[in-house]
This record gives C-alpha cells, sequence and structure tokens, in this order.
C-alpha cells in the first residue's frame, strides 16, 4: 500500500514538473528569469498544496468537518471562509520571503512587485484547486491516490499564463492579470462546491 | 420517527452494512451494539447524511433526509475531539456555540459551564487538557446545542463515573422532552427502556 502511494505521489510531481516544462517549452526560455520563475512556482504550487491538504486531514481527522456539516452554516460557505484563510497565511508567508527568494533565484528585485503581484492572484486559484484536490483523497484509505491527478488539469493553465510573467514585466498592464483574476472567479465559483461535495459523497 | 429502510454501505469493494431497518421513535433511546469493526459509526454516519449509503432511504418525519434537514435535526458527537488546539478552553467553547449558532443569555451559558467544566481552568489551552476534560466540550454541546436527535458515537468512553452520570441525566431529560438519542457504544448504558438494535454484516 506505502509502494502504491509513493507510486501515485511521484506520477503526481512528474505530472506537475513535466507540465512545468511544457509551460517553457511553448515560449521563447529566458535563463535570466523564466527558469527561476518556473523553480519559484513549482515551489509555491507545491507548498500551497502540501498546507491545503495538511488543514482539510486534520479538520476531517478530528471531526471538525462533521461539525460544519452539520451547522447552521453551509458547508461552501465554511470552506470558502477556510480557504481565505489558508491563502493569507501562505501569502504572508511568501511575500515576507519573496525578496530572499529573488536574491537566492538571482530574480532582480525591480521584479519584487509585479511577481508579488502576480503571485497574489494566481495563489488564490491555487488554494481554491487545491482544496478540491484535499477533498479528493481527505479520507484515510484514499489519502495520495491517484485520484488527486483528477484536478491537475485545472493548475495547468496557471502554470502555463505564469511563465509569461516576463511579458506583464514588460508591458506593463498586461491582461495576464486579467485572465488570473477570472480564473480565480471561475473557480470561486465551483470550487467550494466541488469541494463540498467530495467532502460529503467521497470522503468514506 | 427517524427510519432507516434496506440501508447498506460499503467502502470500496468490502460491505459493510448489509439491508439495515430500524425505526426511532420520539422519546426513544436507540443503542446500536455489535462487535468492532462492524459498521457502528458507519450506521450512525449515513443516518446524520454526512455520507451517502450505497442503497436504501432514511427519512425523518416522513421526509427523505437531505442536507438542510441533517443540519436542523442532527446533533453529532463523535469519538474524536474536535476542537482547536491552540486555542483556549473559553475560545473553543465560544467557537463552537457560535458554530451552531447557539444564542443564550449569558448566565445559561455560564451555569451550563459551571455544570461541566467546575474546578477547571477555562483559560488553559486546549491541549493542555485531560482526555476527560476534552470529551466534556462535546457535552457541552448536548446541553446548550437545541436539536432534536443527538447521535452518540461512544459517548461515555474515557469519562469518569461522576461525567458517565451527567451525560446519562442529558439522555434521560432528552428521553422525557421527547427527543430521540442513538448511541453506538460497546457499553450498556444505565439507562431504563432503551431499545437495541445489533448490528451483524
Amino acid at each position: 500500500m506505502i509502494k502504491g502511494s509513493v507510486f501515485s505521489f511521484v506520477l503526481f510531481c512528474l505530472l506537475v514538473i513535466s507540465s512545468t516544462i511544457f509551460a517553457l517549452a511553448l515560449r521563447h526560455i529566458s535563463f535570466e528569469i523564466e527558469i527561476p520563475m518556473s523553480f519559484l512556482w513549482v515551489m509555491m504550487f507545491f507548498i500551497s498544496l502540501i498546507k491545503v491538504e495538511k488543514v482539510y486531514q486534520s479538520e476531517f481527522s478530528e471531526s471538525k468537518l462533521q461539525q460544519y456539516m452539520l451547522s447552521p452554516f453551509s458547508l461552501e460557505v465554511v470552506i470558502f471562509i477556510k480557504n481565505i484563510f489558508i491563502y493569507l497565511n501562505l501569502i504572508i508567508l511568501f511575500i515576507f520571503f519573496s525578496p530572499i527568494l529573488l536574491i537566492i533565484l538571482n530574480i532582480e528585485l525591480s521584479y519584487f512587485i509585479p511577481i508579488n503581484l502576480l503571485l497574489s492572484l494566481s495563489l488564490l486559484s491555487i488554494v481554491f484547486i487545491s482544496s478540491i484536490t484535499s477533498s479528493l483523497t481527505v479520507s484515510k484509505n484514499n489519502r495520495l491516490s491517484i485520484t488527486s491527478v483528477l484536478t491537475l488539469p485545472l493548475f495547468i493553465p496557471i502554470l502555463i499564463f505564469s511563465m509569461a510573467l516576463t511579458d506583464v514585466i514588460e508591458f506593463s498592464g498586461n491582461k495576464m492579470y486579467l485572465f488570473f483574476i477570472a480564473y480565480f472567479l471561475l473557480n470561486l465559483a465551483f470550487s467550494p462546491l466541488l469541494t463540498s461535495f467530495a467532502l460529503k459523497k467521497l470522503s468514506i | 420517527m427517524i427510519e432507516v429502510q434496506n440501508l447498506s454501505f460499503a467502502r470500496g469493494n468490502h460491505l459493510i452494512l448489509k439491508n439495515i431497518n430500524l425505526q426511532v421513535h420520539a422519546g426513544e433511546v436507540m443503542v446500536l451494539r455489535g462487535p468492532n469493526g462492524h459498521g457502528k459509526t458507519t450506521l450512525l454516519s449515513n443516518i446524520a447524511k454526512m455520507i451517502e449509503p450505497l442503497e436504501g432511504k432514511i427519512f425523518y418525519q416522513g421526509e427523505e433526509i437531505d442536507d438542510y434537514i441533517a443540519s436542523k435535526t442532527f446533533l453529532f458527537i463523535g469519538e474524536n475531539s474536535f476542537a482547536f488546539d491552540q486555542l483556549t478552553l473559553d475560545q473553543n467553547i465560544d467557537y463552537w456555540l457560535a458554530i451552531h449558532n447557539v444564542k443564550f443569555s449569558k448566565s445559561i451559558r455560564e451555569q451550563s459551564i459551571q455544570y461541566l467544566f467546575q474546578g477547571v481552568n477555562l483559560k488553559k489551552k486546549y491541549y493542555q487538557l485531560s482526555f476527560g476534560q476534552k470529551k466534556k466540550l462535546q457535552l457541552l454541546l448536548l446541553m446548550l446545542v437545541n436539536k432534536p436527535v443527538w447521535i452518540l458515537d461512544d459517548p461515555f468512553n474515557g469519562l469518569d463515573i461522576d461525567s458517565i452520570n451527567k451525560i446519562t441525566t442529558l439522555i434521560l431529560k432528552k428521553k422525557q422532552n421527547n427527543g430521540m438519542v442513538v448511541i453506538a457504544t460497546p457499553q450498556n448504558p444505565a439507562i431504563q427502556e432503551v431499545h437495541f438494535y445489533e448490528i451483524y454484516c
């Protein structure tokens, strides 16, 4: 069983990394910014996924979710609030450490504001999609299973468009920001519903 | 009345509950008995609509239970403590009463807390409390959250005699007030006129 879980996890990581390389391959590769940026984004992606997974896993195993399900508040609202708090928690952490990360990754500090702006917008979508992933795998019997791959296509647009960061930097006011806002609003509409559905119907 | 009709439940390829039929009437305490791993908790979760059965239906007052009816009707107290370890006992009480939308006067709230947590420092972090003290937070919900059906999963586990007596008193009061209580426990509760349902799959 452990072997199967490790295999699923490795498979999942490979798919994400390959999707990042795919995103890079579609664009002109600039070693100055795009390689370190893709590294930064994949790192952010994994940290967010692990954080969201951890929160949902602990709430499930400690029966908090059961109480939320039987409370007068709808589970979708609870999930929305929970995701926003996870987002705030993560974004503060990222903004705090981003100057250090930019130095480590040899990215110019003048990119600090556009990078953080884009990071803030894409992280919103990542957290909401991660909550769907976590709700699919929250059951103890189901942890790190292949079902997590189901949500992978939802992450790919974020990774692809994030790689277009250089365009955003070079042409200020680029429509790329609008893509992230639109994608987040789309996630906002569906992910609490899907997360709630998965928690109620699939977390057995 | 709660009515479970031909309920079956499977986890993966493993059938856990098969053709369960039971009824719980107003003013009745139903005790689910059966060996460990035979699906007592699973049946409780099914009744509370927290998981979906493979087959069968569950009705409350003649209506099939949906999420809305479940949230209005059931108070579920499971084996696990649902509180936040890093919050104090007082903060946890406020949080969970708010989640269940409990709006009592301050004096009733204080009396209930005093009844259960006499001598306990409410400013203590939750993780610093003993298992029995943690369990009492669940009992506080039983006292203050007004829902017609209590679903209790092994409520006596880890409690001292005094706390067992208190929870028994609460269950008796619920029974007298025409409430319904469904309990899964390996012990025989010290309550007269309970109905038993044996689970074998």
